[in-house]
């Protein structure tokens, strides 16, 4: 009777032992939260990738529908061209949909955002969304936001607006002082 | 001449030990042809352990959680605290306040009761009945300990993240939304973070295990010889395991 | 084998044993002979237990031989040296019962080990050796509730459970009560006789074994000072067994432990400082 009871103990133990590390696996760190079949591949260019890592979200409306499996370069554009795996339940997506580099939060980490377009034929596996707008790199920024703020000190005829507007189109070269 | 004779001394017990894990390791075999007495090392050492390891996690989970919460705030990147209290406890304390929880509950017991059973010539007498005592005391309790530290781990580590910690303290309390902390952690916690995590109890757990053991089985068979084989145990095997966090981690996460 | 009389199952040949620079033994030699009791005696710290762990194997000599029914104990890999194990049986000082098992099972523990015989056939023998020591009603006990003497008496019943040839005594009589001190002695000299064993009793409670007893050996610093039957014991010409037998505080055995200086010589060194 005194064994039964010892056993029942341990083989307790070992399933929540067993239990904790399935659910740590498969819960906590989410080994696969993609359906499991169906999935498809699907590309997408971008000059700069910024700080894209393999195994980033890919999102619709926020809600995430795949991951980033592979980054490689173009040999002839030299761009960067990433391989998304699309969870097989999304098979409608437009063909003339955006993609989207975006940073979640001001420092969290970077993702993939599909804005959807309005075509009728969807996206299929090894097919490539045409439209992307690639990451924001913070030094680029700030050399824009610069280049913007030098040139409204120093043209002072100028009018704010077209200083705003001459920025992001020239390029950041150093404007006179004075 | 003395600082000589303690390093013979130290080297004669780092081999002394080596052949004695040698040994637990060529009668393992012959341990696991008597799973009853695995099982029932299985219930000293993990079923008793359990306790202490459910409420130590929720502790550490709980304390994490308020600390990352307050440097996060600063960042207005509260949201991430699932991710914080997740790495902070599946890749470091998770394995290693196991190991010395473990080292303090389970370690110390096998080596004073292994010691006890030098001292009143338990070990002895079993070996005249020609019964191997690393067959049949050693090696079923390295194994039990062996099976039971990535277990005690993992559930340290989930009741830290999930069930009473981090997720009690951020979500409850706090008023992190509990999406997010999910979210983040599914998002940054890769199945790799666990296997290592295991890779490190694992270690860990035989580490402990084999200290205890003979520390216990090589003590001196009176009563202050048990005594100092129990906080032999304890402290050596605390630092071993920290030490080999330190080699593990430099080895798995470059 | 041709050296091996017949009448002798232990034969042991120029033994040397040393702790570290303390020599125990220094070149001994002991018969013991077949079906009978054997004492060996001498004071505490003569290292008569570290003999009953030779002849079992467990430590080996630096020299000299030790041969058990012609077989060289410690010329034999670990598995023969198990097999000849399971035909001693040893009662250590205290009994080292197994303390987290029952009394039945302590019995039965060299039996589940060694014999593979159903559990049934187990029963029946564990609770025929517990009769035999008067201990069947104690079976279901723990050994923290039993008393010195009746540990020992399970001891011995786990002894004899794989019915040895030879059962070694390691100081039975010490620190027990007249009357349990009685029944250790019957059943020592009954299960000899029952069961065809031999026996070799070390002990330095002199006249229990010499009583029990068809051979003696004296043992001290290292040698066998006097051997023979109990009644040439008594009358050896040793001054040393008769100071032993006797129990005088002074004699071949000085009352003082052996100092370096003379006692006026360390007095006075005191008086001066």
């Amino acid at each position: 009777m005194q064994s039964r009871a010892l056993e029942v103990l341990v083989g307790f133990f070992v399933c929540l032992g067993v239990a904790a590390v399935f659910v740590l696996t498969f819960r906590v760190a989410s080994l696969n939260t993609l359906g499991g079949d169906g999935k498809y591949d699907i590309k997408a260019k971008f000059d700069t990738i910024g700080s894209l890592a393999p195994g980033a979200s890919v999102k619709i409306a926020g809600v995430r529908i795949g991951r980033v499996r592979g980054i490689a370069i173009d040999p002839n554009t030299f761009q960067a061209v990433t391989t998304l795996e699309i969870d097989g339940r999304q098979s409608n997506i437009p063909s003339d949909s955006t993609a989207k580099i975006l940073t979640a939060g001001l420092l969290g980490e970077q993702y993939i955002s599909i804005e959807p377009g309005g075509d009728e034929q969807p996206l299929k596996n090894g097919s490539e969304i045409k439209f992307t707008q690639s990451a924001f790199v913070l030094e680029n920024l700030i050399g824009k936001f610069l280049t913007t703020v030098t040139e409204k000190g120093g043209g002072q005829g100028d009018p704010p607006a077209s200083a705003g507007d001459k920025g992001t189109s020239a390029a950041p070269a150093a404007a006179p002082p004075k | 001449m003395k600082a000589l004779r303690i390093v013979t001394d130290f080297l004669r017990g780092i081999g002394e030990a080596t052949f004695f894990l040698l040994a637990i390791v060529a009668a393992l075999p012959a341990a696991l042809l008597r799973p009853r007495l695995v099982v029932q090392q299985l219930y000293m050492i993990g079923v008793l352990s359990l306790i202490i390891i459910v409420i130590s996690g929720s502790f550490i989970g709980m304390v994490l959680a308020l600390q990352g919460y307050r440097t996060l705030a600063d960042f207005g990147a509260v949201s991430s605290l699932g991710v914080v209290v997740a790495f902070g406890v599946v890749r470091e304390l998770g394995p290693v306040v196991t190991a010395l929880l473990f080292a303090g509950r389970a370690g110390s017991a096998l080596a004073a009761e292994i010691g006890l059973m030098k001292a009143t010539d338990q070990l002895s007498g079993m070996e005249m009945m020609a019964v191997d005592p690393i067959q049949r005391v050693v090696a079923p309790r390295f194994l039990a300990g062996f099976i039971a530290m990535p277990l005690l781990a993992s559930i340290f580590s989930l009741m830290a993240i999930g069930v009473a910690g981090g997720h009690l303290i951020g979500v409850s309390l706090l008023g992190v939304d509990e999406g997010a902390y999910w979210s983040q952690i599914h998002e940054k916690l890769h199945p790799h973070d666990i296997v290592e995590s295991l890779i490190k109890s694992l270690v860990f757990g035989a580490a402990v295990n084999w200290i205890a053991l003979y520390q216990g089985y090589h003590a001196a068979p009176t009563s202050e010889g048990v005594s100092r084989a129990t906080t032999s145990t304890v402290v050596v095997s605390s630092l071993v395991v920290l030490a080999l966090d330190f080699v593990l981690t430099s080895f798995m996460f470059r | 084998m041709t050296s091996t009389g017949q009448d002798v199952l232990v034969r042991v040949r120029d033994l040397r044993f040393a702790f570290g620079p303390r020599a125990i033994f220094d070149g001994i030699d002991i018969d013991i002979p077949r079906g009978k009791v054997t004492a060996i005696m001498g004071p505490s710290g003569t290292g008569k237990t570290t003999l009953l762990r030779l002849i079992g194997g467990q430590w080996r000599p630096q020299a000299g031989s030790i041969e058990f029914d012609g077989v060289d104990v410690h010329r034999q890999p670990r598995r023969k040296l198990f097999e000849l194990r399971k035909r001693m049986g040893m009662l250590f000082q205290n009994g080292a019962l197994l303390t987290d098992l029952s009394v039945f099972e302590n019995v039965a523990f060299p039996l589940r080990e060694h014999s593979g015989l159903p559990e049934s056939m187990i029963r029946d023998v564990v609770l025929m050796k517990l009769e035999a020591v008067g201990l069947r009603g104690a079976a279901a006990l723990y050994p923290e509730q039993i008393s010195g003497g009746m540990a020992r008496r399970v001891a011995l019943a786990r002894a004899i459970a794989l019915e040895p040839a030879m059962v070694m005594y390691d100081e039975p009589f010490t620190g027990q009560d007249p009357i349990s001190m009685g029944v250790l002695m019957r059943l020592i000299r009954t299960l000899n006789e029952a069961l065809g064993l031999t026996s070799v009793i070390v002990s330095h409670d002199v006249e229990e074994v010499l009583s029990i007893s068809d051979y003696a050996y004296v043992v001290s610093g290292g040698k066998v000072l006097d051997h023979g039957t109990p009644q040439a014991i008594r009358s050896s010409a040793s001054e040393f067994v008769q100071q032993f037998l006797l129990g005088k505080p002074d004699g071949p055995v000085r009352f003082q432990y052996k100092a370096e200086r003379s006692y006026a010589a360390d007095l006075l060194d005191g008086a001066a400082a």
